[in-house]
């Protein structure tokens, strides 16, 4: 069965241009941040200044290796906003033209539809990923003076945190798109609550922390995961206590991320199967 | 057996009771209209069948059994409007309905997309076709594979006279092959034309149902005239067995009980009393009367 969802669901995006065309423009848009910080930062410390200097021994280079796949995963994470709408897109199509009734009246139970989107979901996180991962190595290579002697592996554990992280916000993205069916009102809604609203109470709770004896700013939906890539070393040392707690944090975050994840499918399922098509 | 037992199937949308307790079921190789004005529960029901709505309460079993998805792809269906994806061709969304049904090959795709006049157009993709074209894709989409059960939602939508000349040939020719069609329409003299059995529904509940001929005549009716009309009716009046009669255009319709007339008795009875018919003809109902009566406020 599983065989034929992933068929049938390359079907329908094999010869879907927007969708390419979306993917191809997180494509860019990864090596874009990552290059144009990168190329900030060279040009920062190459300038003969006492300041400069002064930043290059503090900070050393965040893009050599192995700190590249740390520091890519870190940047690359804010633009998990462009295959978000890829993710929005492929849900709210289908109620747009009614496909999803059609795929059921065709033969396929309801859970065979939600399973195609966390294929889909998968899919574009894997590709994203694969975009992250060519953005680390050949900006790693730029930065790395000399690779003898260095482990460009020895930060790997990015990769599988970075890729859930872009999982659990894509399938928040997708329940978004499931709950709310029109593509522009729940874009709208994920890009508002991920950059403003969210900010404002991951603030607040940060304020009442003290008073609280708990940041509950920690346990936003978005926040959960994107503790999973605190700041890199090289620049959390301006605040190395906090960053080592956030460091400290990363193993807990992924049980919570998994945990939310598995929480948005399950919901997900439960919706779909529930509500009349 | 027949291919599709509902039992007491109720639907309500908030306080709007779209079907309340409806029950019928649909013989094997008929092709079964199910008639109703608008919102009388028409694609609510086809849409409970195809497991796209819940019913609140009642069931229903398609060949005799608990409906599963695997009752589904065998089923070809066109409910309300061609859901189809735009950005595909023809061939390519038809590939879709194949790989989530079973039903059909590559082959078939091809030979249906030539059944319903879209061969030429097979490789445009599905946002460039007009109204008519989209409506004859989803039917070629409900074709596939040559499925023993079509359930189609207002197949004429959008199509030109030759187009719903076309579907007509269609699914009488589907109906010669033992196939069971079941259609939503608003169009009564096409259902007349190919439905043998028809289902009447009325702000959500059966009004009627049964074979064709049925429906239409729960009475008999013959039409008289005479020169001297009013003579007629006080003549006709007194005819035994007589329910009711209206005066028409064509003459005097007298209703009896389904099976009791004889248009040779009546003749014989207007004769014996010193009239002389200038018309004499058993009428039979037409669907369309038969529905204004049924759903008449």
């Amino acid at each position: 069965m599983i065989s034929n969802i992933i068929k049938t669901e390359w079907l329908k995006l094999k010869h879907y241009k927007a969708f390419w065309v979306l993917l191809s423009v997180t494509a860019i848009s990864y090596p874009g941040i990552n290059g144009i910080a990168y190329y900030a930062f060279m040009d920062s410390i190459d300038a003969k200044s006492q300041s400069s200097q002064l930043v290059k021994m503090l900070l050393g280079n965040p893009f050599a290796f192995p700190q590249s796949l740390h520091t890519t995963a870190y940047l690359s994470s804010f633009f998990t906003f462009i295959p978000a709408i890829v993710v929005i897109m492929l849900i709210t199509n289908e109620y747009l033209f009614k496909t999803h009734r059609q795929n059921i009246i065709d033969g396929w139970k309801k859970n065979n539809f939600i399973w195609g989107k966390f294929i889909c979901v998968l899919l574009v996180t894997l590709i994203v990923t694969l975009f992250y991962l060519a953005v680390a190595f050949i900006i790693g290579s730029l930065a790395t003076k000399e690779l003898e002697g260095v482990n460009i592996f020895e930060k790997a554990h990015y990769i599988g945190l970075f890729s859930l992280q872009v999982f659990c916000q894509l399938s928040i993205a997708f329940l978004l798109g499931l709950l709310i069916r029109k593509a522009f009102i729940a874009y709208g809604i994920y890009i508002f609550y991920s950059f403003i609203l969210e900010n404002i109470l991951s603030g607040f709770f940060r304020l009442k922390s003290k008073k609280w004896g708990i940041d509950y700013g920690h346990y936003l939906p978005f926040e959960i995961s994107d503790r999973l890539i605190p700041l890199p070393p090289s620049i959390g040392k301006f605040n190395a206590a906090d960053n080592q707690l956030a460091i400290a944090a990363i193993n807990i975050h992924v049980v919570y991320t998994l945990a939310l994840t598995a929480f948005v499918w399950l919901l997900s399922f439960y919706i779909f199967k529930k509500r009349d098509l | 057996m027949p291919v599709l037992e509902i039992n007491a199937i109720s639907k309500s949308y908030g306080k709007i009771k779209a079907l309340d307790a409806v029950s019928f079921s649909i013989p094997q190789g008929s092709v079964f209209g199910l008639l109703g004005p608008n919102g009388s529960g028409k694609t609510t029901m086809l849409s409970i069948i195809l497991d796209v709505l819940q019913a609140d309460e009642g069931g229903y079993k398609w060949f005799g059994q608990t409906p599963s998805y695997q009752h589904r792809k065998k089923i070809g269906s066109l409910l309300e409007t061609p859901n189809l994806y735009h950005y595909l061709t023809a061939v390519q969304n038809l590939r879709i309905t194949q790989s989530i049904s079973g039903r059909g090959n590559e082959a078939d795709i091809h030979a249906v997309l030539e059944k319903v006049n879209l061969h030429e157009r097979k490789n445009s993709r599905f946002s460039t076709y007009s109204l008519g074209m989209k409506q004859r894709l989803a039917i070629a989409a409900a074709l596939l594979g040559n499925p023993a059960v079509l359930v189609l939602d207002e197949p004429t939508n959008g199509l030109d006279p030759v187009g719903i000349a076309e579907i007509r040939n269609l699914i009488k020719g589907l109906s010669e092959h033992g196939h069971t069609v079941i259609m939503a329409s608003h169009l009564l003299d096409e259902v007349e034309k190919v439905c043998d059995h028809v289902a009447i529904l009325k702000r959500g509940k059966l009004i009627a149902s049964g074979a064709v001929e049925s429906v239409l005549s729960a009475e008999d009716c013959i039409v008289v005239n005479a020169s001297d009309q009013v003579l007629l009716e006080g003549c006709i009046n007194g005819y035994p067995g007589l329910i009711r009669m209206n005066r028409t255009a064509e003459g005097i319709e007298c209703y009896f009980e389904k099976g009791t007339s004889s248009a040779e008795k009546i003749n014989l009875f207007c004769h014996e009393k010193g009239l002389v018919l200038s018309q004499l003809v058993p009428k039979k109902k037409r669907l369309e009367e038969k529905f204004f009566e049924l759903t008449a406020e």
